[in-house]
């Protein structure tokens, strides 16, 4: 395997095997289908190459099983923040970075030629004038370097000032800490902490879903979009069935949900006329196409829709519009109070009225029912009734409480 | 701007902590610090760039190897990550980190800076809604004191309203500030020295239900290993699942548990067990995440999971028997 690289050139085809070792974790290479056993094997070294201490291996009848053990409980970082740090790179590309960078350290206002001239006095590496310009160009335009015209001459400089203020502010390297870990596109976060030389020991995430870092550049993308109010194209696979399909809309809103940590964009559809959510584990490309038409006024219509949204359907299986589900339960006055503030606090705007001692009313009207199903699910033991204008819903509530009668055999006697 | 860029690459990385070195390095010196900080095989990679000067970052004085750079060699703040840091002044919890002076440096140095999102741009549609009271200068100042004290080992002395109402008072020592996305609040874990045995309690505390906390000058005298303290807290039987891949269960599953530490087997075309490692304090959470999967998953062990799984359905039995619900079958 003479031509194996450890670093990547592009992130997208690198996510799809880190998902899938991250996520099912027990694939062995036959069945990795659709991939070559070689491409297979080349992935796997390189994933084992970045996340070596989180990978394990089983061996199993048909082969070695290779996943990524991680403990969320046990997290400083996101390991997965690794593959985002394998960017490929040419022998020009790493040596300019540093040269030029050093060159302009002391706050210098220099024009290309000079730069070129210093590179060789200096650090004694000859450089076309071209390559120089690309590279400052490139970096101007990244925000590394500032360009300056002053007649005909331009010229480029570093401002550090930000970067000294950051590594000198122990408030903002903590932020930073904590942002990394339980905030949206934590891995610019890291990257501004690993620049700092700081490394957090202080945070720790619950309920952390390191996975969806790798769909940090679709989101990047969306959220570029909607800062532009532009349509775009997405193309996606479906995650049951890997069959590739392609949607138009208007970015409205990312969705974000807390206890599995996916995230979802939730856009307009012109050609439905409806709004609708993609998951952004399935989208694999974002396209900007037109200008948004009415932006401000399609973000107030979800604003005025969001309030019937359980999760993100916007569309039940009944006939109705909206529909209306009412459970109530048991919960013993004083000492299961914690189970009324339970309704309060994740019943997402239902209201809870008491019936009469002991027994509590959830109320609650969206577009689909389907969605509360889980929810509801976990109060199993105290359900006294469910009433769901979605009948489907009631009726698969309570078959699916029969169907576990009957795995574990629950009679009602003991 | 790249969010996937090499300015942000690891082996960059590496090179710049090598290159601000102002120590003259021997080619072991590289090797260890690239193992530390790489992955496992950037050696083979980096080594020989340096060696024979593909990469001319070192004058070479025989076998030894000095920085071309000046040790105050720093890279600047990107575009991308000046947006970042736009986006994040307007956050709640920013306040919990920087004062107003801090808070009015930054927003002046990212004066022309748009930021990368707005808060409205994101919906969390199933957090909690009783999230920390972010703004409320007490709250800020017991998170300020118990950072300090995390930071530096120090005791502090708690004043701390318990779930069912009792006000506690104890010493203990910060070991980690733990946020809940789920819950948007931030709990301490805390280490509660007991007597007369000395020995060290792991106790989680809500940040929102202290009412006061008070910096003492004592500190802690030897490290604790706080992994090695949540390992030996989980249960030597872990929670045994069997998931039949019926309408994508498998995958959300999979996503579902991602943040515990799992494994998992295939048995057979279509079914899979997988292995879930908890302990008592995450038993009740863990419960609930599998109630609400219904007939999707099925509890094979431990006996102790299985039987708070029985009891509910049991209790679910009693109060509405099967007969009463009209879809019996």
């Amino acid at each position: 395997m003479s031509d194996f690289q450890e670093l990547v050139k592009s992130f997208s085809k690198t996510r799809e095997y880190v998902r899938d070792f991250f996520v099912y974790g027990f694939k062995t290479r036959d069945e990795f289908t659709g991939k070559s056993p070689r491409t297979y094997d080349n992935e796997r070294r390189r994933l084992e190459s970045w996340l070596g201490e989180h990978v394990r291996k089983d061996h199993v009848s048909n082969g070695c099983n290779i996943s990524l053990a991680i403990d969320s409980n046990l997290l400083d970082t996101n390991p997965l923040f690794r593959v985002w740090k394998t960017k490929s790179f040419t022998d020009n590309d790493i040596v300019l970075h540093f040269l030029i960078l050093d060159l302009l350290q002391d706050g210098a206002e220099l024009t290309v030629e000079e730069i070129t001239s210093g590179l060789l006095e200096e650090y004694e590496a000859l450089f076309d004038i071209q390559t120089v310009r690309r590279k400052c160009n490139a970096y101007e335009k990244e925000g590394l370097l500032k360009k300056k015209k002053s007649g005909k001459t331009v010229v480029f400089s570093i401002d550090n000032s930000l970067a000294h203020w950051i590594k000198s502010n122990e408030g903002m390297l903590d932020a930073l800490a904590f942002y990394q870990m339980a905030g949206n596109l934590g891995i610019i976060g890291n990257y501004l902490s690993e620049q700092s030389d700081h490394h957090n020991q202080t945070f720790r995430v619950k309920h952390s879903f390191c996975v969806h870092t790798l769909e940090e550049e679709i989101l990047f993308a969306l959220l570029d979009a909607m800062n532009r109010k532009t349509d775009v194209r997405l193309e996606m696979k479906s995650s049951k069935n890997g069959a590739l399909n392609t949607a138009d809309c208007t970015p409205l809103q990312i969705f974000t949900s807390t206890r599995s940590g996916r995230r979802f964009l939730c856009g307009y559809v012109k050609k439905s006329r409806r709004f609708t959510c993609y998951r952004l584990d399935t989208v694999k490309i974002v396209t900007p196409s037109d200008p948004s038409e009415g932006y401000e006024e399609l973000l107030a219509q979800l604003g005025r829709n969001r309030c019937y949204l359980w999760g993100v359907s916007f569309q039940g299986n009944s006939q109705h519009h909206l529909n209306k589900l009412t459970m109530t339960i048991q919960a013993l006055e004083p000492s299961e109070q914690y189970i009324v503030e339970r309704l309060k606090r994740e019943g997402r705007g239902g209201t809870v009225t008491r019936i009469k001692r002991n027994v509590y009313q959830y109320e609650i009207e969206v577009f689909d029912c389907n969605e509360i199903l889980p929810w509801i699910r976990t109060f199993t033991g105290r359900i006294l009734s469910l009433e769901c204008t979605d009948r489907s819903v009631e009726k698969r509530f309570y078959r699916d409480l029969q169907t576990m009668y009957r795995i574990y055999q629950i009679d009602g006697n003991t | 701007m790249e969010l996937f860029s090499e300015i942000y690459s690891c082996y960059y990385q590496v090179l710049r902590h090598l290159l601000r070195s102002q120590d003259t390095l021997t080619i072991q010196d590289i090797r260890h610090r690239i193992s530390g900080e790489g992955f496992e095989e950037s050696l083979l990679s980096i080594i020989p760039k340096l060696e024979d000067g593909t990469w001319n970052l070192f004058e070479k004085d025989g076998k030894l190897y000095r920085s071309r750079l000046s040790s105050s060699f720093t890279t600047p703040v990107s575009d991308l990550e000046k947006s970042y840091l736009k986006a994040l002044l307007s956050d709640p919890r920013i306040g919990l980190f920087l004062d107003r002076e801090q808070l009015e440096a930054l927003d002046n140095m990212l004066a022309d800076v748009a930021p990368l999102w707005r808060p409205e741009q994101f919906y969390y549609f199933d957090r909690f809604a009783d999230s920390d009271p972010y703004e409320d200068e007490n709250y800020r100042d017991c998170f300020r004191t118990l950072l300090q004290a995390q930071k530096q080992n120090r005791y502090v002395d708690i004043d701390y309203t318990s779930p069912n109402g009792t006000r506690v008072h104890h010493h203990y020592i910060p070991a980690r500030l733990e946020y809940s996305v789920k819950n948007d609040k931030f709990r301490v874990l805390a280490l509660k020295p007991t007597h007369p045995a000395k020995h060290l309690k792991l106790e989680t505390l809500n940040v929102s239900r202290i009412q006061s906390v008070r910096l003492l000058p004592k500190t802690l005298s030897s490290p604790v290993d706080l992994d090695a303290m949540i390992q030996r807290s989980y249960y030597k039987e872990p929670l045994r699942l069997r998931i039949v891949n019926k309408r994508n269960a498998l995958e959300r599953a999979m996503l579902h548990f991602a943040n515990y530490e799992k494994n998992t087997t295939k048995i057979d075309e279509d079914t899979y067990e997988c292995l879930i490692y908890y302990n008592r304090n995450m038993e009740t959470e863990l419960l609930i995440e599998v109630m609400s999967f219904g007939p999707m998953l099925t509890v094979l062990e431990n006996e102790r999971f299985l039987n708070s799984l029985k009891d509910r359905l049991q209790k679910q039995m009693r109060i509405v028997p099967p007969a009463e619900n009209i879809y019996n079958t």
